[in-house]
């Protein structure tokens, strides 16, 4: 194949990868788009290990060359999740896109990547030399940068099921209802027992960055459910002060408005 | 094991150019398929929409080397079929089509919806055909089209 190699192993698409400068080739929505020139590409749709939706013990297991079409029919991707790419773009680009891509975009908006945040989700990354897990949180380094090594790929990421079977807050502004890129997108997942909240997450689309803000979300755990919802104004208030808005397609002040009233919303709707 | 090999509309193909090729250009330019409209190159509008294994993609967002060892149909093969003829007496009957450049990949979606749902409500259509763009109908005529021939056309899919 001229400038380009297709693997049908994780370990032959890693042994290719440490030994010459390729492009890791999903599902194509973004590269395409991008239209890279002079690109090699390795072409990782028909790798079986990376197509494969699994569990563990401890974890929900989605290949990285797995669709979101794929997911969404899948029983064992958790609610959250299906919310989140059941609004991505439109079936063609769900039946392509993948989750390996959306996270190694390393775009600001990536819809999975945000559930994944709230869901305290890893990533699994394999070489020749090896692999590592890191948490979401250290994979997103800022727009346009992850912390993948060179000779890295993305095999799998992991969800951890305790936080799966959480209720959930999941919502997306878009500009319009399909194919609308999120202007500003709210995902959270808590825990409640007795009605006292034992564990919160609270993540955005919206701060130009994926960012949790564990050391607030802590100051939440161990409060009564009902004193949260009651004040959630005095309670949104206190992420909304660690975070920056810039401006992009939209104002800063529309962002900081629209995620306000989502934190608001959440605290309000937790039962 | 040289070049890309795929099937187009059942036929064995073996292309040599690049793997980094966008399929939009060489399924118009190496095989003369025009039915595949390219609208913006950017997965927006749907018009080069073609099916790959049954699945419906956007075949200005593939590289050639994705497609290798996989089945492509467009419109200049699915004309063939009794489907097809369903969808494009619906599309006749209720002046479904103006220009006609949104048409093929509106036939490809609706072939995708029904082959996985064969009555599919209102609601459904208009999701499977969300990523199809057509500035000339409004919409309204192609989905009831679609709905039409899942109707007429009961037991085909
Ligand atoms: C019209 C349109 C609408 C869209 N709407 C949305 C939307 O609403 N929300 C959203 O989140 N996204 C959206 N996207 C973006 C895109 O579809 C997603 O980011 C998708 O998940 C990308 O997956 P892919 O497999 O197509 O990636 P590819 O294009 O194949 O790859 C994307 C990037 O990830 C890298 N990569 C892929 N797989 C791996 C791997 N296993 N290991 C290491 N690196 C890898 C590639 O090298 C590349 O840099 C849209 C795109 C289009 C064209
Ligand atoms: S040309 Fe491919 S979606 Fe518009
Ligand atoms: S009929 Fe003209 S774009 Fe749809």
């Amino acid at each position: 194949m001229v400038n380009g190699y297709k693997p049908t192993t994780l370990q032959e698409a890693v042994e290719i990868k440490s030994r010459v400068s390729v492009t890791p080739y999903a599902g194509g929505t973004d590269l395409m788009v991008r239209n890279i020139p002079d690109a090699v590409y390795l072409f990782l749709n028909d790798i079986d290990e990376l197509r494969q939706i699994t569990q563990d013990d401890a974890y929900i297991r989605i290949g990285a060359a797995v669709t979101f079409t794929q997911a969404l029919d899948s029983d064992l991707v958790p609610p959250l999740m299906k919310e989140a790419i059941s609004r991505i773009a439109a079936p063609a680009i769900r039946n392509a896109g993948t989750f390996g891509g959306n996270l190694g975009n390393a775009s600001d908006k990536a819809d999975s990547v945000l559930a994944g945040f709230a869901l305290d989700g890893r990533v699994r990354l394999v070489s020749a030399k090896g692999e590592r897990v890191i948490p979401f949180d250290d994979f997103c380094v800022r727009r346009g940068v992850t912390n993948i090594a060179d000779d890295e790929l993305i095999a799998e990421i992991l969800l951890p099921k305790e936080k799966c079977a959480l209720p959930y807050y999941y919502k997306k502004i878009g500009g319009r209802s399909a194919l609308a890129i999120s202007r500003v997108a709210f995902a959270g997942a808590y825990e409640v027992h007795n009605g006292v909240i034992q564990a919160i997450s609270a993540t955005v689309i919206g701060e130009g960055k994926f960012t949790r803000y564990r050391e607030v979300e802590a100051t939440l755990i161990g409060k009564s459910v009902d004193e949260v919802s009651a004040n959630a104004d005095a309670y949104a208030e206190r992420f909304i002060e660690k975070m920056t808005f810039t401006r992009g397609r939209v104002s800063a002040e529309y962002r900081k408005t629209v995620v306000t009233n989502l934190f608001k919303d959440y605290f309000a709707s937790m039962k | 094991m040289n070049g890309i090999h795929f099937r187009l509309n059942g036929k064995d193909t073996c292309y040599d150019g690049s793997a980094a090729d966008r399929l939009l250009d060489v399924l118009r330019d190496t095989y003369d398929m025009k039915s595949v409209k390219c609208g913006c190159k950017e997965g927006e509008c749907g018009a080069c929409a073609v099916l790959i294994d049954g699945v419906l993609v956007n075949s200005c967002c593939v590289a050639m080397g994705a497609v290798d060892a996989h089945e492509i149909v467009t419109v200049e093969g699915y004309r063939e079929t009794a489907r097809f003829a369903a969808l494009s007496k619906a599309f006749a009957d209720l002046s479904a089509v103006q220009c006609g450049f949104c048409i093929p990949g509106m036939i490809l979606a609706a072939e995708a919806l029904l082959s996985k749902n064969a009555h599919p409500t209102e609601e459904e259509v208009r999701t499977a055909l969300s990523g199809n763009i057509c500035r000339c109908t409004g919409y309204n005529a192609i989905v009831n089209a679609v709905l039409n021939a899942a109707k007429e056309g009961d037991g085909l899919w």
